[in-house]
């Protein structure tokens, strides 16, 4: 595929950033229910496994970012533990939809001259400590004051709230659980040839239908894995990410951060249920990219539900409004497909690590660089066999030059980035 | 009265009117004096006009059913006993939407986008009178 050309951009815009940033470091611990480590000992691990990956020492490292509700450790500990003395820190409070965000502050924070580079981090317990999803002893922190508004009758896991939304969809476009089921089973499969994954164990439709309803129409399996880890970004200019490493980059072309619906402590007041923060979003992504959905190889659609991934992918444009569940069912998001959806497995069978691993992920598919099981040859470099069958082990997609991520925090707020191949 | 599990209300001084209006058999519902806007749960300043005062109305206690889940997985141990059960988000007769629970027993396979629902107000303990909804019978 060919890409417009950047210089086309006019420069009064954002748009003049675009490919000016690259994700020169990616780093990952392992993706487990019981870490029996500290947040700082996984963070510190997984930062430092980025740096490795982008060439870089401490002294190269200088801005950091990360993001927790409290369920992680400050990033100034964490930068002295690695030998990091920084110009720039901010932690900030989010889960889902931050990545993207943060990768929008360390552009612009490194563009206003206060760091060349930026690790941004999220490092969690979220098996063992703070459980996100809500249940027993070590559920999130309650939300107390104007939650109370519906928590007193009921409402208060992340399935409960969302829901909603999806029950809606069906209702308004005929959507059926087998056809969001799709999305467990696609990257259940993906998940297969991921030997970093917690579940690598292939799906079936009935598997998910058959599974227990958590919230009805949500079964047990169209839900996320909760895990323990941490995983690293490290982002600075191209050119300095080149003078590293020598590779095909994996450039920031587009990038939306936390976009909203009208509001967000109760969107349910305003407009369809049934759109997510993502239509208001494309208008930033696609535009700023010079690129459209159409234009995208892989995407990473956060799954915290099956039904998040298909929302999403519907109201950033990937399908007409009220066909995403023929969208993630069709065939399209497989690997062999026209458009793979996280490859890696997402949180529904990798791990759960608020978004950024689906960036880690895409970020592994432009550099050509997939860690699944395939032969390596004799320069060291995997041989990929591209061999999708049941029986294959590959999971690099052919030829990526462009990727999408779309990221969830709820209905009401979302982010977004396109990168590409440079 | 045995002991009440679930979690209770918190009211701020924005909230307690709606909070002592029920606690008096009467949902109100607080609206904008410059614009006549509703709105609702309770807050500082009207989104359409940025005024800050307002006065409080009762509502019918009326409205349509607008989407609803059940839930079957224990998230809270005040609501283990009760399972499964619907949660409701209702748009009232005044063009609000509140997020409550359905009482009465319907079935989940019956409901339908704008099934006429009815607000009912139920004591929780002494100090606490919280509103559900049901179907209108
Ligand atoms: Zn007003």
């Amino acid at each position: 595929m060919t890409l417009s050309s950047v210089s086309d951009i006019d420069a009064s815009q954002p748009k003049h950033l675009a490919d000016k940033y690259a994700i020169a470091g990616i780093g990952e611990t392992a993706y487990l229910r019981g870490s029996n480590r500290t947040t700082r000992s996984m963070a510190t691990e997984a930062i430092s496994k980025a740096m490795a990956d982008a060439g870089m020492k401490a002294s190269d490292v200088d801005g950091m970012l990360s993001y927790s509700s409290g369920d992680s450790t400050f990033s100034p500990f964490i930068a002295g533990d690695l030998g990091i003395r920084l110009n720039f820190y901010m932690d900030v409070f989010g889960g889902g939809s931050s990545t993207e965000a943060l990768i929008g502050i360390a552009i612009g924070v490194i563009e206003a001259g206060m760091c060349k580079t930026v690790a941004i981090f999220r490092s969690m317990n979220g098996f063992s400590q703070v459980r996100i999803g809500g249940t027993g002893a070590r559920s999130a922190v309650p939300v107390k004051g104007d939650e109370m508004h519906s928590r007193a009758y009921g409402w208060q896991a992340a399935g409960q709230m969302f829901a909603p939304t999806f029950m809606r969809h069906m209702y308004d476009y005929g959507t059926t659980p087998e056809q969001v089921a799709m999305v467990k089973v696609t990257h259940s499969q993906h998940a297969a040839r991921n030997p970093k994954a917690y579940y690598k164990t292939p799906v079936t439709v009935d598997d998910v239908l058959s599974s227990r309803f958590i919230v009805k129409p949500l079964h047990l399996l169209d839900c996320c894995v909760e895990t323990d880890n941490a995983n690293c970004l490290i982002i600075t200019r191209a050119e300095r990410a080149r003078d590293h490493a020598d590779r095909p980059q994996a450039l920031i072309r587009s990038v939306v951060g936390r976009a909203c619906k009208p509001r967000i402590d109760m969107h349910y007041q305003h407009g369809p249920i049934s759109t997510v923060a993502g239509h208001y979003a494309k208008e930033i992504l696609w535009p700023n990219a010079g690129l459209g959905p159409e234009d995208v190889d892989v995407t990473g659609a956060y799954d915290a539900f099956t039904f998040t991934s298909m929302l999403q992918l519907e109201d950033y444009g990937f399908c007409k409004k009220g066909e995403g569940g023929d969208y993630v069912s069709n065939g399209t998001i497989r690997l062999g497909g026209k458009r793979p959806n996280n490859t890696a497995g997402g949180h529904l069978c990798e791990g759960y690590t608020h978004g950024i691993n689906m960036v880690i992920e895409n970020v592994r598919q432009l550099r050509g660089e997939v860690d699944d099981t395939c032969p390596i040859g004799p320069d060291g470099k995997r041989i990929h066999t591209h061999d999708y069958s049941d029986s294959g082990t590959c999971r690099a997609v052919k030829d990526v030059n462009v990727t999408a991520n779309l990221g969830w925090a709820m209905p009401g707020t979302g982010s977004a980035m396109v990168m590409v191949k440079g | 009265m045995s002991e009440y599990l679930k979690p209770l209300p918190e009211p701020s001084i924005d909230s307690q009117p709606f909070w002592d209006g029920l606690k008096e058999g009467r949902l109100l519902l607080q609206t904008c004096s410059d614009c006549g806007t509703v709105r609702h749960y309770p807050r500082p300043m009207c989104e359409k006009c940025q005024s800050m005062e307002c006065h409080w109305t009762e509502a019918t206690g009326r409205g349509q059913l607008y989407t609803w889940t059940e839930t079957h997985h224990p998230f809270h141990f005040g609501f283990k006993g009760e399972l499964p059960y619907i949660l409701a988000t209702v748009e009232l007769d005044e063009g609000v939407r509140i997020q409550t629970q359905l009482l009465g027993g319907a079935k989940v396979g019956d409901l339908r986008v704008g099934t006429p629902i009815e607000v009912v107000l139920d004591r929780a303990t002494d100090e606490w009178v919280l509103p559900y909804v049901r179907l209108v019978k």
